[in-house]
């Protein structure tokens, strides 16, 4: 019966669903009073690169953890594919398990090596037998340059080499999308560097991701669509050229002027 | 004679002390995770043997229950008891404050690679926070074993009962006494030596906790 409704689903309107690896519709987030995420519709296609920006408290954290599912959304609906996450009763473990995610403030395990941090997934969760595990994490620590590092634990590393483990952890899992939150902010602009080129890596390599980031040569240069939020919601969206160049909204003009400005300052 | 009373303290220690660590570990989980009722519940248990004095608890479960239940349950077994009881008390609170102080990251980096809950306790928090856990542990093993003497009250022959017969037998009082506490003063520092050689053989590399 699964099989039957997934190709029923499959096509509609002579477009591949499929190929629409998340998206969300009317997404709401509200703490209390305050209005986090507000009704915010998008989707990321396969391969996609989408960059969002905005001013601190913008939201965008937010919005990331909702649609990875580590907060619940207020309203709206998240979908994986053709699964919608926000219904009750999904299995959200198995739904994580495909969506990668890379914290800003990094959050390795600190009780775990490099490569232990990024094989409990493979081992607990894919179940991998642990040979094999070792091997897809070593892989995955090849891909970010740490596998000399792999025996390291967290509080023995950089902070750029501890993000290129978190990249690690979320690409060992071959997710089918990778949510990054601000994955440079907390590094100073000299680690910043080896985790953009990381992170460049991966675009090449046609990873479908979602990032939050102010890194203004790297979104010109990968993204291909950007999104401005402010106040919860997005306010302009659209290839990163027209961000550079002229920009419709007062909003987005005036930030993006700040950013480029201080980009040149460094 | 004092050998086996000796043998008898460390039986009783050793069986609360771990037997305790486990229920604690289940009520303090059960107090994080589990919701309101079990939390509540999981309160008035510690409440209970936290704030009633260990020879009550002792004189509780050796006359009461066995009546209660109809059935015999000798002195040895109350001890056991009484000292798993009372040590899970203790011990979930310890494990509780090193449970909340790995941080909500660690919980939410565990969900965001597809692992359960459960999964992320078992291999993620509870690690941790075992580690954090073993010098306040270390309190609880030292007040326990003293606590043991007050099971004289119900008869168990422990090192302190062994002592107080021969005190009685030989009148050398000073003597007798101090042996005996120079015996748990020796079993108490051998076991905090190897807590402590513990704790610093399984500390995290780079990182010093402060609990």
């Amino acid at each position: 019966m699964g099989k039957q409704k997934k190709e029923a689903v499959g096509t509609v309107g002579g477009r591949r669903i499929a190929d629409i690896v998340m998206k969300c519709r009317n997404l709401w987030k509200i703490y209390g009073k305050i209005v986090a995420v507000k009704d915010v519709s998008l989707e990321i296609k396969e391969g996609d690169i989408k960059l969002i920006f905005g001013p601190s408290g913008s939201g965008k954290s937010t919005l990331a953890r909702c649609l990875a599912m580590l907060t619940t959304p207020t309203k709206g609906d998240v979908f994986l594919r053709e699964e919608c996450l926000t219904k009750p009763g999904v299995a959200l473990n198995k739904a994580r398990a495909r969506i990668g995610f890379v914290f800003q403030h990094i959050w390795l395990f600190h009780h775990l090596t490099g490569l232990g941090n990024v094989e409990l997934g493979l081992r607990r969760v894919l179940k991998l037998p642990k040979k094999e595990a070792r091997e897809r994490a070593m892989q995955a620590l090849r891909e970010v340059k740490m596998e000399e590092w792999a025996n390291k634990y967290p509080a023995q590393l950089s902070g750029g080499q501890q993000q290129r483990v978190g990249i690690a952890r979320a690409l060992a899992m071959s997710p089918e999308i990778i949510l990054l939150d601000e994955p440079t902010s907390s590094l100073d602009p000299e680690l910043t560097g080896e985790v953009i080129d990381t992170l460049r890596d991966l675009a090449k390599k046609g990873s479908t991701m979602l990032v939050i980031s102010h890194e203004m040569p790297f979104a010109r240069e990968v993204a291909d669509e950007m999104m401005f939020l402010d106040e919860g919601t997005i306010v302009e969206r659209g290839p990163p050229e027209r961000f550079f160049t002229k920009p419709s909204s007062e909003r987005a003009r005036r930030f993006m002027a700040r950013l480029i400005k201080r980009t040149r300052g460094k | 004679m004092i050998f086996k009373g000796f043998i008898l303290t460390v039986q009783v220690t050793l069986f609360g002390v771990i037997i305790g660590l486990v229920l604690g570990i289940l009520l303090a989980i059960g107090d994080l995770y589990g919701g309101k009722i079990p939390s509540t519940i999981i309160k008035f248990y510690v409440e209970f043997f936290r704030g009633s004095p260990l020879i009550v608890q002792l004189f509780i479960f050796y006359f009461s229950i066995p009546t209660m239940l109809n059935m015999l349950i000798d002195k040895f077994t109350v001890a056991l008891i009484v000292f798993a009881l009372n040590s899970a008390a203790y011990q979930k609170g310890y494990i509780k404050g090193a449970m909340e102080s790995v941080y909500e990251d660690q919980m939410t980096a565990s969900l965001s690679l597809g692992l359960s809950k459960a999964q992320a306790i078992r291999y993620v928090v509870l690690p941790q926070a075992l580690r954090i856990v073993i010098p306040p542990w270390s309190n609880e093993f030292c007040s326990l074993t003293k606590s043991t003497s007050a099971l004289l009250v119900i008869g168990v022959m422990d090192l302190t009962n062994v002592g107080k017969t021969i005190a009685a037998w030989t009148w050398r009082v000073l003597e007798t006494y101090a042996f005996i506490a120079l015996i748990y003063l020796l079993w108490i520092s051998v076991v905090l030596k190897i807590l402590d050689i513990l704790y610093n053989k399984v500390k995290i590399p780079g990182i010093e906790i402060t609990a």
